[in-house]
């Protein structure tokens, strides 16, 4: 991997930017918390434009902006900051869904007490998924992999729904339990290189080229691998995800789908298959196998849930499924998918979360079947649940259609049985959406409470159109985004299959 | 032997390595002498400030042996950069433990002249204990410490618990020196040495007497450190304790019970190195699950931070099952950061034990953050820290002992470490979520806070997270001393 150092400190600035704002908000009044974090966020996403903008998309496979701070010299820990075309997707989402949900919660009902902790939290997670998309230090990674979850057990638990307390016991357990296997995991890699070389190294260029023994490498696959299994989830790991998303408050649920999910997508794709290639291949079938569990299972959960937030968590868990079996099939197709998957499903899962947000907002429940024809009398939030609803399900034009589309292409050439299942899983997904759809649209209710709902505006409308943007650029313009990892996933899949 | 040569063996002592233990030993005598002869009221200002000065003195005599190395006192007492780092450590948080002890034994109702100069015997005994490697030395200097506990545990009088601790305390301690000097007495058979190094390295002499010597000697510190099976006094001795003394017990004692062990586990020669590495990796193993598993029914807070501190115990034998660098490095970073975190967690409960309403009960820390903001964020710095959160020391010192265990592909006491952190999950997150998520419960204030205890307080939880950001402070004497002590 090629590094390109920088002489300006873009990606230390996108760390610092939202810690500061936070810092302000610990330090001014409280009155002032909405606007600084407003602001800060905004100012971040304006900045990692600007990086899009200056990204030197001729060779993307290398890492640039890089940056390096010497931590602790004898066991070779840095703060190594970078982007090459993965991370740079990864940081634009991060930039881009938090700056959502903070202008989304600007006007959130279920924010109005304990203000300045709240916007702490949501600009300290921005701040540490930019450092977790970014670092290319394995040990850095995982300290901001683990930060991440202290600002996120706070949102569930403090300000989330009915259940909060034992969503957030659940979601802190299960993560970090999970991710002590990671910790084992780098620490024998980091040993791995001793023994190797003579010398301790978490850096990630230095990792790729420690050699394993089979057994050993299969066992540090593995420990890797439960980590991101639950972090993503895949089933039978999910169970912490539809509670942790069902009860935490709207804007908490769009970080942790839109962002949280896509750490255990990325960080597979970045050191499973980077690390631990011959184990990659030959583990290969079991992946898939569990990627299209997911897909079918997660899908038949979604179709009976009867709580509009379970729902579209349960549909998370359905899409992440696309997204690890495209990334096993090992092709350079399936790869493909699966990164423009992570960030469509980022932005139709956010949208789909702030729909159910805002109709709790108005009807003070999530239950479906209360719910019904909800959506009637606001004719500008209609259009947007119909527009998310359709690129969700994967219609052409909107996001989530490429990823779907590649990964059946990706399975076909693999074998015409998997492109099958891939196809049902798609079904199902299709199915589950159009359920909810007849919900809100179709299905008559009595009452006419409905007539006196005002329609979305102000700072809510906003937030769905920066969503909206990206949404309908994936489905028109691809290339634009594919242009962007193309030689990142070459890179990775050079190294997987010994094509040097 | 004639005269002459009598003369000619005696050596002058280099007392410039013996400096820090010199100052302390003088302070100590002040403070006795003192405490006999002043009045009342002119003790509770001189005696606190005559500790302090003399361990803030220490200190800078620590800085100043940094550039000596070696013997003195014909071979018993050994300055290297081991026992320097401990001694920081120790003195440091002897000096936090002066400036939350006055407030705390006046909110009793009343004041303890002995408390400041067993005090500093105590710290004397402890800083000895860290440098060296003479049998004899190490049982006096465990006396020293062990005397100065018992005493100090039972310090209020009234108290039936605290006198219930000490007298628990007392018996098993006794027990443990018994032990540790029993098996002294069959290191010496096997090789006719007093010096710890010699006698590890002695080749020649039936090695049963080495085995079964070491082995007495190792129980008589496992008792001390609170390793399963030889734990049950701890959680007693803790919770009856004045929670000071807790906190000394639990950082500055534990850190230096540990010193003999650290400096033995070098010295174990390859063909005992399975079994060195069995059998304290079972007891590592039985300690921690013990710990965790325990403290998760525990209702009272200094009882769990007690089980805690097992627990802990647990984490670091983990790494002295390792006899590799990397394992030795483990333990000492390990080992003097468990001192800041556990320091800082006790201090926190001693603060709020000054609330005539505070029983030490958890549920009592319910909506901490409302009635006491700054000091819930201690706390909660420091529950993280213990579980191993990062960025916070407690974070490092887990991933450098899973080095050490990946390093000899000790694989299954990596897992059972893992499943007891998953266990200790349960009760750290708990009070997290106690003091932040749940509604008050009842109002907890703490009357005249002196600029001391906040001092000490927002320097041990600096501590807490710049140790771990910044590890280069403490490496760049634990990697020399570890080093140096594993180049036979």
């Amino acid at each position: 991997m090629d590094i390109v150092r920088t002489d300006f400190p873009f990606i230390s600035l996108s760390l610092a930017l939202p810690a500061i704002s936070a810092l302000l908000v610990v330090f001014l009044q409280e009155r002032f918390a909405r606007a600084v974090s407003v602001v800060g966020a905004g100012a971040t996403f304006l900045l990692s434009l600007l990086v899009v903008y200056l990204f030197d998309y001729s060779r993307t496979s290398a890492v640039q902006f890089y940056e390096e701070y010497t931590i602790l010299d004898e066991l070779n820990i840095k703060l190594s900051l970078g982007l090459d075309g993965l991370s740079l997707l990864m940081y634009l989402l991060t930039a881009l869904v938090s700056l959502v949900a903070i202008v989304w919660s600007v006007k959130d009902r279920q924010v109005s007490f304990r203000l300045k902790e709240y916007f702490v939290a949501f600009l300290l997670t921005e701040s540490f998924l930019i450092g977790v998309f970014a670092s290319y230090d394995v040990l850095v990674f995982y300290v901001f992999y683990e930060l991440t979850l202290i600002p996120m057990l706070f949102a569930i638990g403090v300000w989330g729904y009915k259940l909060r307390l034992y969503s957030a016991y659940k979601f802190f357990i299960y993560i970090f339990v999970s991710s002590l296997f990671l910790l084992l995991g780098i620490a024998s890699v980091a040993v791995v290189h001793y023994k190797n070389t003579g010398s301790f190294s978490f850096s990630y260029f230095d990792l790729l080229k420690n050699s394993y023994t089979p057994g050993l490498e299969i066992f540090l696959f593995l420990l890797f691998f439960i980590a991101f299994a639950v972090k993503t989830p895949l089933v039978p790991f999910h169970t912490w995800l539809p509670d942790a998303h069902g009860e935490a408050p709207t804007a908490g649920s769009v970080v942790l789908a839109a962002m949280l999910l896509k750490m255990g997508t990325y960080a597979l794709l970045r050191f499973n298959l980077g690390l631990f290639p011959d184990a990659t291949v030959k583990l290969m079938p079991f992946m898939v196998a569990i990627g299209i569990i997911t897909i079918i299972y997660a899908s038949w959960m979604t179709i009976v849930q009867n709580n509009i937030k379970r729902f579209v968590a349960y549909s998370s868990v359905s899409h992440m499924g696309f997204v690890v079996t495209a990334m096993f099939l090992l092709t350079q197709e399936g790869l493909r998918a699966s990164v423009i998957e992570m960030f469509a499903h980022g932005m139709t899962s956010a949208s789909l979360f702030m729909i159910a947000g805002f109709i709790y907002n108005r009807l003070h429940t999530f239950n479906m079947s209360s719910l019904r024809g909800s959506v009637k009398f606001m004719p500008m939030f209609a259009v947007i649940v119909a527009m998310t609803s359709f690129a969700s399900m994967g219609l052409p034009g909107g996001s989530s259609f490429w990823g779907k589309f590649l990964t059946i292409l990706a399975a076909k050439e693999y074998s015409y049985a998997l492109a099958l299942l891939v196809l049902v899983g798609a079904f199902f997904s299709a199915a589950y959406i159009l359920f909810m759809l007849k919900t809100l649209f179709l299905d008559v209710r009595e009452e006419s409470i409905l007539i006196h709902f005002t329609d979305i505006r102000g700072f809510k409308l906003a937030s769905f159109i920066m969503l909206m943007v990206p949404i309908f650029l994936i489905g028109f313009f691809p290339h634009l985004f594919f242009n962007m990892f193309e030689g990142s996933i070459g890179f990775i899949l050079k190294n997987l299959l010994g094509l040097e | 032997m004639d005269i002459g040569q009598l003369v000619g063996a005696v050596q002058i002592p280099r007392l410039e390595l013996f400096l820090p233990e010199l100052t302390v030993l003088i302070t100590a005598f002040l403070l006795f002498t003192l405490e006999l002869v002043l009045s009342s009221p002119l003790k509770r200002v001189v005696l606190p400030s005559l500790s302090a000065i003399g361990y803030i003195l220490a200190l800078m005599s620590v800085g100043v042996t940094i550039q000596f190395h070696g013997d003195t006192f014909y071979g018993t007492f050994t300055n290297d950069y081991l026992g320097i780092l401990v001694k920081v450590f120790e003195l440091v948080i002897a000096l936090t433990v002066l400036a939350f002890s006055q407030r705390y034994f006046q909110s009793k109702g009343s004041f303890y002249g002995e408390f400041y100069y067993i005090l500093a015997f105590t710290l004397l005994g402890t800083m000895i204990l860290a440098s060296s490697y003479n049998l004899i030395i190490i049982y006096v200097s465990l006396e020293l410490v062990s005397i100065g506990f018992y005493i100090l545990t039972a310090l209020l009088r009234g108290s039936f618990i605290s006198k219930e601790g000490a007298f628990k305390y007392l018996i098993l301690g006794g027990l443990s020196i018994a032990l540790a000097s029993y098996g002294a007495v069959f290191m010496y058979i096997y090789s006719g040495s007093i010096d710890l190094r010699e006698i590890l390295t002695y080749s020649g002499g039936d090695y049963h007497y080495l085995i079964l010597g070491l082995v007495l000697f190792l129980i008589g510190f496992a008792i001390k450190i609170g390793a399963v099976p030889f734990h049950f006094w701890l959680p007693d001795a803790y919770q009856g304790a004045p929670t000071p003394v807790t906190a000394f017990m639990a950082s500055v004692g534990k850190l230096a019970f540990f010193i003999p062990v650290v400096r033995i586990m070098p010295l174990i020669e390859d063909k005992f190195a399975l079994a060195w590495m069995l059998t304290v990796g079972v007891i590592a193993a039985v300690t921690m699950l013990y710990g965790n598993f325990v403290a998760l029914v525990q209702r009272d807070i200094k009882r769990l931070l007690a089980y805690s501190s097992i627990a802990h115990s647990g984490y670091i034998l983990a790494g002295v099952a390792v006899t590799k660098v990397i394992g030795l490095k483990a333990v000492i970073y390990f080992l003097v950061v468990y001192a800041v975190m556990s320091a800082g967690s006790f201090f926190v409960v001693a603060m709020l034990e000054r609330d005539e309403n505070w029983n030490n009960e958890i549920r009592e820390f319910s909506g901490l953050r409302f009635s006491m903001p700054y000091l819930a964020f201690a706390f909660l710095v420091y529950m993280f820290a213990l579980l191993g959160v990062p960025p916070t020391v407690g974070f490092v010192g887990k991933t450098l002992v899973f080095m050490a265990l990946s390093f000899d592909k000790l694989w299954w006491l990596a897992f059972v470490m893992i499943l007891s952190t998953a266990v200790s999950t349960g009760y750290y997150v708990r009070l997290v979520v106690l003091m932040y998520m749940k509604d008050k419960e009842k109002e907890v204030s703490v009357p005249e806070k002196s600029y001391a205890e906040l001092a000490s307080l927002l320097f041990l939880t600096l501590m807490t997270v710049v140790l771990a950001v910044a590890p280069g402070i403490v490496w760049q004497l634990l990697s020399p001393a570890a080093e140096i002590l594993f180049a036979r």
